[in-house]
């Protein structure tokens, strides 16, 4: 039999996210991890919850994993074929109406103590050291709905000046978003990285340590994280039970696609 | 009715000209019009100002081969196979590239106002940003481009909220839309299956627009089941039948993307000696799309056509055995 016992970071990091879904909520995902993620969610954790992609494409219910938000893995297996505008106005009209559903993943290159996040480039602006795609769907997704920001913990990456702001966070802490004219009910709700789950402080704003994995250690994000964060109210996190790595694995992404 | 069929060799001649304020339907590695973009290339238009909206490997060897002059990005890379294009990141960083960031939301919104024929934009999006905060191209470089706009975007004030800061945004005036759909007939009328993305949007506001199509049907055919229609042929000016005509990328109900020749390409363009030779052998030197498909040969085409059911291609024998 197939040994479930060792799982890796990125794997503990896929169902770290899945278990922060609520049943009920619409679920906004990209590829990669949070679509591992918010599958498992589904399957395991949250079967209420439903999927959508910034592409258009309505509550999918993906068979074998897309590579694309615009995937036909997506399009076949979804209720409704909208185009990008529509899911536009539907997010924007969820704030509108005060509705509480949406929960959105974005990820990125660099972010900074108070989850503004990069994912254009590196270095100068019009003279990048590394030049990534772009916005995509992110920035309308950071404005109008709650992240959770998926990372990789380096030092290199959570510093205290990112080169570009692509999704904004919190921006420079308490009435922050505001002053910008964006949504201040509306914001980056966590981090995800493959240490541990950062959140962000009710009153500061600012990023604090609340859990992190059994690899890992709060002396371990000090050490990985380039600005100073508070990790006394850092939990130890358990393990992922062996079944719920089985479904990951076997059912969810069989083609190691994502894990 | 007008017979508006055309040979693609003979399609892009006539429609596509250098210069050109351009935008191609599809979205990243799904219904890219790439037969017509390696017409494009064998023909040599170039100076293209770019609406690129969620784009891939079709804008990706564009800009590979100097075809741009100005590019307006929001999302360019072949998801799941490369984080980010290859030719479009080195272009960037070499500083070679004349390029802009708006936000995928906003540069469909744009595509939706100009087929609305709205004079500007105003959208509460990309506040506190470096979408905002930053413009890709000067006001003084802007003013030298006759098809851009002097402006990124103006802020203005809600004229029904009066305090409230928003961004207004300039509409694209298109010369030309490119777009690869399912069905097309020989008077124009096109259905596109699956999601329509943007396409039906640059259909209507572009000033010339070429359809490729999978299937050519015939004009009494389309009429049939009008709800499967998506643009009339008043909007079209030239049909193509290209089957295969989206490959390498996915073309719904038809053909999977083909990966293998996805990551042929990511590997490619990593280097400018590798991507010359990549466009040499598969563009330049084929000649024709049809000598295209004939070399990429007809099993590897069955192979990625697409499970009824599944909507993607998959070994079922395999399955089966299971």
């Amino acid at each position: 039999m197939a040994d479930y016992t060792n799982y890796t970071n990125k794997e503990m990091q896929a169902v770290t996210i899945a278990a922060q879904i609520k049943d009920g909520q619409i679920v906004i995902v990209g590829t990669g991890l949070p679509l591992i993620g918010a599958s498992l969610a589904k399957r395991v954790f949250a079967p209420s919850c439903s999927l959508i992609v910034e592409s258009g494409l309505m509550d999918c219910a993906p068979i074998e994993v897309p590579r694309s938000v615009g995937d036909c893995r997506f399009m076949a297996h979804c209720s409704t074929q909208w185009p990008n505008i529509r899911f536009v106005g539907f997010e924007i009209n969820e704030w509108l109406h005060d509705n509480d559903r949406l929960i959105a993943f974005i990820g990125g290159a660099q972010i900074d103590a108070y989850g503004n996040v990069n994912s254009t480039s590196i270095g100068d602006y019009y003279k990048p050291k590394t030049r990534f795609t772009g916005s995509g769907g992110a920035n309308g997704i950071a404005t109008y709905s709650n992240t959770i920001i998926m990372m990789q913990h380096q030092k290199r990456r959570f510093m205290d000046k990112i080169d570009y702001v692509t999704s904004p966070g919190w921006i420079d802490g308490p009435g922050g978003r505001e002053k910008k004219g964006l949504p201040g009910n509306r914001g980056p709700v966590m981090v995800v990285t493959d240490r541990g789950i950062m959140k962000f402080d009710e009153k500061t704003k600012r990023m604090y340590l609340a859990g992190y994995y059994p690899t890992s250690s709060p002396e371990d994000i000090i050490e990985n994280t380039g600005f100073d964060i508070d990790v006394s109210r850092a939990v130890a996190m358990e393990a992922p039970s062996q079944e719920v790595i089985r479904v990951m694995r076997e059912e969810i992404d069989p083609g190691h696609a994502f894990i | 009715m007008n017979n508006k069929v055309y040979a693609l060799s003979d399609a892009i001649a006539k429609f596509v000209k250098s210069g050109d304020h351009v935008c191609f339907g599809g979205f990243t590695t799904n219904r890219k019009p790439y037969a017509a973009v390696s017409e494009i290339l064998r023909q040599g238009q170039k100076d293209f100002i770019v609406e690129a909206g969620p784009a891939g490997g079709d804008w990706d060897m564009l800009i590979g081969e100097g075809r741009v002059k100005a590019y307006i990005n929001c999302y360019t890379a072949n998801s799941g196979v490369t984080n980010v294009s290859r030719r479009f990141r080195s272009a960037i960083e070499k500083g070679e590239l004349l390029f802009e960031d708006y936000s995928q939301d906003v540069s469909m919104l744009m595509l939706h106002a100009a087929s609305l024929g709205l004079p500007y934009l105003p959208v509460s999006l990309m506040l506190g940003s470096g979408l905002t905060d930053k413009w890709g191209i000067s006001k003084e470089v802007r003013k030298t481009i006759e098809k851009l706009p002097d402006d990124k975007f103006v802020y203005v004030e809600n004229p029904f909220n009066p305090g409230e800061k928003i961004v207004a945004v300039p509409v694209p005036r298109l010369d030309l839309a490119i777009i690869h759909a399912q069905k097309a007939s020989p008077d124009g009328t096109v259905s596109i299956e699956g999601d329509e993305f943007h396409d039906i949007d640059i259909a209507v506001a572009a000033k010339r627009v070429i359809i490729t199509c999978e299937e050519l049907v015939s004009n009494e055919e389309i009429r049939k089941i009008p709800s499967l229609n998506s643009i009339p042929s008043f909007c079209v000016d030239a049909v193509v039948h290209a089957p295969y005509g989206a490959h390498p990328s996915q073309c719904y109900n038809y053909y999977d993307y083909d990966n293998a020749f996805l990551k042929v390409y990511d590997v490619a363009s990593k280097t400018e000696e590798a991507f010359d030779a990549f466009v040499k052998e598969w563009a330049y030197d084929t000649g024709s799309h049809e000598a295209y498909l004939n070399k990429l040969g007809a099993m590897r085409l069955i192979k990625l056509k697409v499970v009824p059911g599944l909507g993607y291609s998959k070994d079922m024998s395999k399955e089966a055995n299971k």
